[in-house]
């Protein structure tokens, strides 16, 4: 394949943040891998593969998302153990790698085991193979850089722990800019050669600066004052283990170096931190701080971290803690501004007093990145780590069926389905020359034979059961409800679940939405929701019941959850109290999670939704309490 | 026997499909287009129809790609190779439309390892797939928002690059897979990911016509072409060739076509106000314009060439609000265009 002439480097307009910790990642690999997050749309991918053209020496190497096992890490070498009947390493992706840089687009939306193997071989150094009766180790030593699009789903927090640096693109909203950015597509796709030629005195530039920045790297000594800052830096913001003082270090050497200064200025720290530590501070929460720590930090922003801590993951941040509805909106042009006179703030402060002010640091860093993005991230991480280590259902399931991405080899227990052809040939390879062949140059036998190992995202399904009578009606109310079905719908979009909805008023329950992958029908479908009548509660979890059994009959896999949200006011009689609760109770016994979000605001409460919920065995929530951001917890505790 | 296609310029109505998918002959790194709509209006024949269209092109002899020999930047590497030493023997190939079933396995689409060849020589071979078929074609996916997950991953990787790259089966293989991406959905069985959808340069929405006279053409039509597909096919062969000439003039005029500053500060502003997620969508309803133009057969873009191709790009890429639809807001951009 030709080496197609990207875009280059030097021309993409703006997203300095993300071009210079891809510049510090190339100076020094030591300062760990970038991880480069935005929208769909941001010059992500154009960003990393133009930088080939600044490393001349180095190449980028991708690594697809449809890689199997064998072909990352390295496997039998076919064509030799047949002709030699010796057992030979091919090596895979990582054995190209070696003081390359390796490019994973999509990075999210790779198997996390396969991610979290590269990042472990990143950190050692070392790719040791064990597979295929072959055991063998090589040097990996490269620079890691991921692309992603939180959209798609998050990583957990110890992959990204693993990440020296972090860095977040966003669209430019300056017109003049992106007249600019629509200049230079055209410009380039009319004429690429043309164009490259145009700034190819820019590049050579920052091929040259970059090569002398290297060069510099190796004499810049660390002083003893700089690493005491670093520590500091570290301790302020409450990084686990001491990863993030390596990679401060390192990254901050980059920085002078790609300066043209053979010393470190606290500046350089202050910058380096900027990229490592944002990715890193959520990891805080779950350790509790000490308690002579608490007592020596008390400025308001401290405490405020505190109760978090305490919080453990339940409670995230208060700026993070906004409802779903103001989430698309917050990437708003000014919070640029905002972020610019954050970071002149921070810099001044740090100017004024060496010491660095942790606080301040934290808040520049939600708001640089636009708070869209970052509070995405928050949101999602610590709720991907709560699935996997309740069920892991929610992401991944290895399936018999013949479908879902095929991503390795095992053998095969009982009768053989699905033949791993690949597998089963290296298998059979080392033996060639001793066996009777006929006409084909292979010969297969039973024991070589491979199964494939195939993995599809399942999803759990949730359905709503939304009480729609008379006494929801109240205009406040309904709204507050739809917020938290949305918030809902949203994580159960990137998690690929599926939905339907219920809603049960007047005399009978309706199924509004039949259980579908579409969360935005599921979305219409709310917003349309009216209200009014009575509140048939019984015959709407009946209705529910009935839609999971036949659901439960098509498809196993399956991990239904009804989310049940009421008054509890079925203003009947007594009978349909007990008739809600007999069915409640039957829902409880065919085994499937539930979750009651109560809705009553009344004076006196008849705590009906919270009987209903005993009976279910249901997580019970009062609406009040609930924040978009708790809710998805709730969803996650029930299993 | 091959069987006939029916023409394009005998379909009645569509006018905005037809419109999307011809400007994608004319300019096939516009990227594509999305076609929302019910069964039965058209969709699969018009995409189809398309294609034969249009003029043979030249192609690489024997290459499993179809290299076009006169493109060194996207050519595979045996093509490549072989350039160095040689000049390409070509010869003239018509495109395709290569479907992509929603069934299709992720060994398939990609390509895989050639059993065949390894058991008979125990060498490694790679089996180009779907996407290989696809390069320099149309990629034609019907119900693209059933297809399987990992599917939709892979086809994502290679739409953006136009490079597909494979690392599975013990085979590492890199192809050119340039291809244009047209997809079908009816919305009523479930989105398509926002990922996905960016990617789509276009799209537009089908719906059945309502005018009786109209549908009563359809039927007219449709029975006369499964009475005599040839003679049918005769009637609309000077209007076949009309088409095919005015996009391959477009197709050369389409370097040559400049628009003005001022438009694309209005296309700045109004990906401003609306607020479309990226820069992708910019680029679009620029690039969409400038084919409008050199299909019109005018080297200069106007402001009505903008906004007929804001209509085309921009509704999918409309930002979802919790409860509210991502539509797009005309009257915002017709009140831009009075600004002007």
């Amino acid at each position: 394949m030709s080496k197609p002439s990207f875009f280059p480097f030097v021309a993409v307009v703006g997203q300095e943040d993300v071009k210079e910790a891809l510049l510090i990642a190339l100076t020094n690999p030591q300062a760990g891998g970038v991880l480069v997050v935005g929208e769909k749309g941001t010059a992500k991918s154009s960003l990393v593969r133009a930088l080939a053209q600044v490393i001349p020496n180095k190449k980028i190497i991708d690594l697809p998302l449809n890689a199997t096992e064998d072909m990352v890490f390295g496997h039998i070498d076919l064509e030799h153990a047949v002709l030699r009947g010796e057992k030979m390493f091919s090596p895979g992706i990582l054995g190209r790698v070696h003081e390359q840089v390796l490019y994973v687009d999509e990075i999210n939306l790779l198997r996390q085991e396969i991610v979290a193997s590269i990042l472990n071989t990143a950190d050692r150094g070392v790719n040791a193979v064990e597979r295929e009766g072959i055991s063998y180790q090589h040097e990996a030593k490269f620079t890691l850089i991921g692309t992603m699009n939180p959209e798609e789903g998050s990583l957990t927090s110890s992959v990204l722990d693993r990440f020296g640096m972090f860095a977040s693109v966003s669209q430019e909203m300056d017109c003049e800019a992106r007249i600019e950015i629509m200049r230079r597509v055209l410009a380039y796709e009319q004429n690429p050669e043309l164009f490259c030629q145009q700034y190819q005195g820019a590049t050579d530039e920052l091929i040259s600066s970059l090569q002398a920045a290297r060069k510099l790297l190796g004499v810049i000594t660390v002083s003893n004052a700089m690493i005491e800052l670093t520590a500091q830096y570290c301790t302020k913001a409450n990084v686990a283990g001491h990863r993030a003082e390596i990679f401060l270090i390192e990254a901050a050497k980059a920085i002078a170096a790609l300066a043209g200064r053979d010393y470190l200025l606290p500046a350089d720290m202050e910058r380096a931190a900027f990229f490592i530590l944002p990715h890193r501070m959520r990891k805080e929460e779950s350790q509790p701080l000490e308690p002579e720590e608490q007592e020596e930090n008390q400025t308001d922003d401290q405490i405020d971290e505190q109760n978090d801590d305490q919080n453990n993951d339940q409670d995230n941040d208060n700026n993070e803690n906004q409802p779903p509805d103001n989430l698309p909106s917050d990437s708003s042009p000014d919070s640029q501004d905002e972020n610019d006179s954050e970071r002149d703030e921070s810099e001044e402060q740090s100017q004024e007093q060496p010491e660095p002010n942790h606080n301040n640091d934290q808040e520049a860093i939600s708001e640089i990145d636009t708070a869209y993005s970052n509070a995405k991230m928050a949101v999602t991480l610590p709720k991907d780590r709560q699935v996997r280590q309740s069920s892991g259902k929610r992401s991944l399931t290895r399936t018999n069926l013949h479908q879902g991405r095929y991503v390795r080899s095992c053998i095969p227990k009982g009768k053989l389905t699905d033949l791993a052809f690949d597998a089963t040939l290296r298998a059979a390879a080392p033996y060639q020359r001793l066996r009777e062949k006929g006409n084909c140059c292979m010969s297969i036998k039973q024991e070589d034979l491979r199964q494939k190992v195939r993995e599809k995202r399942i999803g759990n399904t949730f359905l709503f059961v939304v009480d729609a009578s008379g006494s929801m009606g109240a205009r406040e109310r309904m709204r507050a409800v739809k917020g938290a079905i949305f918030s809902m719908l949203q994580d159960a979009y990137q998690k690929r679940d599926q939905v339907g909805l219920i809603a049960f008023r007047r005399q009978t329950a309706e199924v509004l939405l039949p259980v579908t992958r579409s969360v935005d029908l599921a979305q219409k479908c709310l917003q349309q929701l009216p209200t009014g009548g009575k509140t048939p509660l019984a015959e709407g979890l009946a209705t529910a019941f009935s839609v999971l059994t036949t659901m439960g009959k098509k498809e196993r896999q399956m991990q239904p959850i009804i989310v049940l949200i009421t008054d509890g006011r079925t203003n009947r009689s007594d009978d349909a109290i007990g008739d809600a609760l007999k069915m409640a109770e039957k829902i409880q016994l065919s085994g499937c999670s539930s979750v009651v979000i109560d809705t009553e605001t009344d004076f006196i409460k008849l705590g009906i939704a919270r009987s209903v919920a005993q009976k279910m065995g249901a997580t019970y929530y009062h609406l009040q309490e609930l924040t978009g951001q708790k809710i998805l917890h709730v969803v996650q505790n029930m299993q | 026997m091959r069987r006939g296609v029916y023409p394009f310029t005998a379909i009645v109505g569509q006018e905005d499909m037809k419109l999307a998918l011809i400007l994608n002959v004319i300019n096939p790194s516009l990227g594509g287009v999305l076609i929302k709509g019910e069964k039965g209006t058209a969709k699969s024949t018009a995409v189809r129809a398309l294609a034969d269209l249009l003029p043979a092109m030249e192609g690489v002899k024997k290459c499993s790609f179809r290299c076009d020999p006169k493109d060194i930047h996207h050519m595979c590497e045996a093509c490549l190779q072989k350039n160095k030493g040689e000049v390409l023997a070509s010869q003239s190939v018509k495109m395709k439309v290569v479907e992509l079933p929603v069934s299709a396995t992720e060994d398939r689409v990609v390509g895989t390892l050639d059993i065949e060849h390894a058991i008979k020589c125990g060498e490694k071979k790679f089996e180009p797939g779907i996407l290989a078929q696809a390069n320099r074609n149309i990629l034609y996916v019907d119900e693209i928002n059933l297809l399987d997950d990992h599917v939709v991953d892979v086809l994502l990787d290679a739409a953006a690059m136009g490079v597909n790259t494979v690392e599975r089966e013990g085979v590492s293989y890199s192809h050119p897979a340039r291809f244009i991406l047209v997809g079908t959905m009816n919305p009523e069985e479930g989105d398509i990911r926002p990922q996905l959808l960016d990617r789509f340069a276009l799209s537009v929405t089908v719906t059945g016509e309502h005018q009786p006279e109209q549908r009563v053409e359809v039927i007219k039509r449709r029975l006369t072409y499964e009475q005599d597909s040839d003679a049918f096919s005769s009637q609309y062969q000077q209007e076949q060739e009309e088409l095919g000439k005015a996009i391959m003039q477009a197709r050369q005029l389409l370097p040559k076509v400049t628009i003005a500053d001022e438009l694309l500060i209005l296309v700045a502003n109004m990906a401003i106000k609306l607020e479309v997620d990226g820069h992708r969508a910019d680029i679009t309803v620029i690039k969409a314009a400038l084919t409008l133009a050199a299909f019109d057969g005018r080297n200069c873009a106007r402001a009505d060439d903008i906004k007929a191709a804001a209509k085309l790009a921009l509704p999918h890429r409309m930002r979802r609000r919790p409860f509210e639809e991502g539509v797009l807001n005309w009257e915002t951009v017709e009140a831009l265009f009075q600004e002007q």
